[in-house]
């Protein structure tokens, strides 16, 4: 039995998204008739095992087409649900989707949430086109979020790989993204399976080496990125675990790539760029700081063997900060992640350790932030991560000099 | 008088026979003590060597092997201290082949005790290292996890759990090293179950309503729609904390 070739696969990642799936199926289905009705697309769903009749919502979901299409007839577009093999995670299901990418032939693939309230077909446009029209190689998602939203992106994540790619792509793990065909064969062969990229190191992961490997990189904006909130049942710090051990493994892996890589530079962006009402966030700064002065208290030994006395003597200056006046400066952020980078690298101990312990001190991290920009508009809020960027770029020296 | 004066020759005569059977004896011992200094000094410095190529204090002070040492009042490297280590074991066991070439039953039967022991005295060395560095590893996890959980006596928790897993890896040396064997168990027994039964008595005592919920499977207080919004909320800023 022949695998039935097309031009077009938007892959969905789903565990248990039953509330939410149908809406993002519709949306796609949409997106697809009406802006690529000329080509032969398909659907597929990576299911984790979903217990909820994910799969079966997938499968059903319709919406009216008569009202959404009024001048022609449409069809839509094929639809199905592979169960995937491996560590269960957002990885393996985007790895079953790779594969199906190269096993059809498909010029083009989009990937996104399957728990996302706010998609809307102009997003399959949006993360399509740069493939199919201009020739791009990887799209990676631009969105407005809220200042409160998306920490760990603005606060290590994206400063880093600016800092060491010199590449401007501000949502580096945002989980929408389209790439090609050729972008899908190089995935499908890495053999990066047994690690934490597959899990949620895989959206790091798959902009790094697009952007490592010199692939056309750019970026679409997408408008504001609505989702249901994470299971509360799972463990957040595993997420962040997962992140930046990745991150971090990408440092290592891609020395040679970002050590004479200076400052760095736009990547090109699509979609047009419009201000979003957005949902607001709520966060406990008091909680987070709360957890940063136990770390002082009681992770001293462990942060003096990963920054030494220098940066641990600076962040302990920060203890006698109370209340709204506590401030983790720009400049020591940096230093800090660094430090974790270079302590990594160095195997100063076990890696799930080493990553844990940066919790604390990126909580204080969050928390300054919040208290700083708690009065400001988005525009100031951003201003602040691009100054907090900038500290990254200008203190790479020290990351490189301690390297070796 | 002939006869007492040939019973005198015949024990020096006896006497002159046995030094002349043992002075090779000792003769063969002298030179396996010294054989065995040599060769024992030569291990050393090639360990020495071995050691510095491959970086092993570093690795000592990553697995926290320099710490141990140190806690010892021991302050030489790691490499001269394990060094100095294999250089001894070397020099006993070369004494006790030494001491083996004279033939003396005593000495024989000794010797032999001594070799039957060397594999549970090994043994009971790994478990202490290996129990060391493994209790260390699980003491760090449970600090880093308590802290960023926000749990106040983190760092009492973490050493009380180290304190327990080495109560229990010297008891399994020590049962290894079949020192007082009855006694270790009873004494492992009375205090491993003493501590568990203190925390069975903490949690049903201080955590009677968690207890009560846990049984009914989460639903022993009703949850109010206020509540409802709370978790929600709680939800959302976890949400906002990490992505």
């Amino acid at each position: 039995m022949g695998t039935e070739k097309a031009d077009i696969l938007v892959g969905i990642a789903s565990f248990n998204n039953a509330g939410t799936i149908g809406h993002v199926v519709k949306a796609v289905d949409a997106g697809l008739l009406k802006y690529f009705p000329d080509k032969k697309a398909i659907i597929v769903n990576s299911d984790g095992g979903s217990k909820d009749g994910t799969t079966d919502i997938v499968k059903t979901a319709t919406h009216d087409h008569d009202a959404i299409f009024l001048s022609h007839p449409v069809y839509p577009a094929h639809r199905i649900s592979i169960p995937y093999n491996g560590i269960p995670g957002k990885g393996s299901a985007f790895r079953a989707l790779f594969r199906k990418v190269v096993d059809i032939q498909a010029d083009a693939c989009c990937v996104v949430d399957a728990d996302l309230r706010s998609i809307t077909p102009e997003w399959i446009e949006l993360l399509l086109s740069p493939v199919i029209q201009k020739g791009f190689d990887f799209v990676a998602p631009l969105y407005s979020r809220h200042k409160f939203d998306g920490t760990i992106t603005n606060s290590i994540v994206y400063p880093v790989t600016r800092a060491l790619y010199g590449k401007r792509i501000r949502q580096p793990i945002g989980g929408e993204f389209g790439f090609s065909g050729k972008m899908a064969d190089f995935y499908v062969s890495q053999d990066v399976w047994e690690s934490h990229v597959a899990r949620f190191g895989i959206d790091i992961w798959m902009t790094t080496e697009a952007i490592v490997n010199d692939f056309k990189v750019c970026q679409t904006f997408l408008g504001a990125k609505i989702h249901d909130p994470k299971d509360p049942g799972s463990d957040l710090a595993d997420m962040l675990l997962q992140v930046v051990a990745t991150l971090f493994n990408m440092t290592e892996r891609h020395y040679d790539k970002w050590m004479d890589q200076k400052g760095s530079s736009d990547v090109p962006t699509f979609g047009f760029r419009y201000h979003v009402g957005l949902e607001s966030v709520k966060v406990n700064a008091e909680k987070m700081l709360n957890i940063f002065m136990a770390g002082l208290k009681d992770l001293r030994n462990i942060w003096m063997d990963i920054m030494g006395p220098g940066d641990l003597g600076r962040i302990e200056s920060l203890g006698s900060l109370t209340g709204g006046s506590f401030r983790f400066p720009a400049g020591l952020w940096s230093d800090v992640v660094y430090d974790y980078a270079i302590a990594y690298h160095r195997k100063v101990m076990s890696p799930e350790h080493l990553i844990r312990s940066i919790v604390p001190l990126y909580l204080g991290k969050t928390a300054s932030f919040v208290l700083e920009a708690e009065n400001m508009e988005q525009e100031g809020a951003e201003a602040e991560i691009e100054k907090l960027c900038l500290e990254f770029e200008s203190k790479k020296d020290y990351l490189v000099t301690n390297w070796k | 008088m002939d006869n007492f004066m040939e019973l005198l020759l015949h024990s020096l005569r006896a006497f002159g026979i046995t030094i002349l059977q043992f002075v090779p004896n000792l003769l063969a011992m002298l030179i396996i003590f010294i054989a065995g200094y040599l060769f024992s000094r030569l291990i050393k410095l090639l360990f020495l060597r071995v050691f510095r190529i491959i970086n092993f204090d570093s690795w000592c002070d990553k697995a926290g092997l320099t710490a141990i040492i140190r806690k010892g009042d021991i302050w030489s490297k790691p490499s001269d201290v394990f060094g100095g280590l294999i250089y001894w074991f070397l020099i006993i066991l070369f004494l006790v082949i030494g001491l083996s070439a004279l033939r003396l039953q005593t000495i024989d039967n000794l010797i032999s005790q001594f070799f039957l022991y060397i594999p549970r005295a090994f043994s009971a060395l790994v478990i202490l290292i290996a129990g060391y560095i493994f209790a260390g590893f699980i003491s760090r996890a449970v600090l880093i996890t308590a802290v960023n959980s926000g749990y106040h006596y983190a760092k009492i928790l973490a050493e009380a759990v180290r304190l327990l897993l080495i109560v229990l890896i010297l008891a399994m040396a020590l049962e290894q090293l079949r020192i007082a064997p009855g006694i270790v168990i009873a004494a492992f027994s009375i205090v491993f179950g003493g501590i568990i039964l203190a925390l069975a008595i903490a949690f049903g005592v201080g955590g009677i309503d968690a207890a009560k919920r846990i049984i009914n499977g989460g639903e022993g207080r009703p949850v109010s729609p206020e509540s409802k919004d709370k978790k929600k909320n709680n939800e959302k800023e976890r949400d906002a904390e990490y992505f």
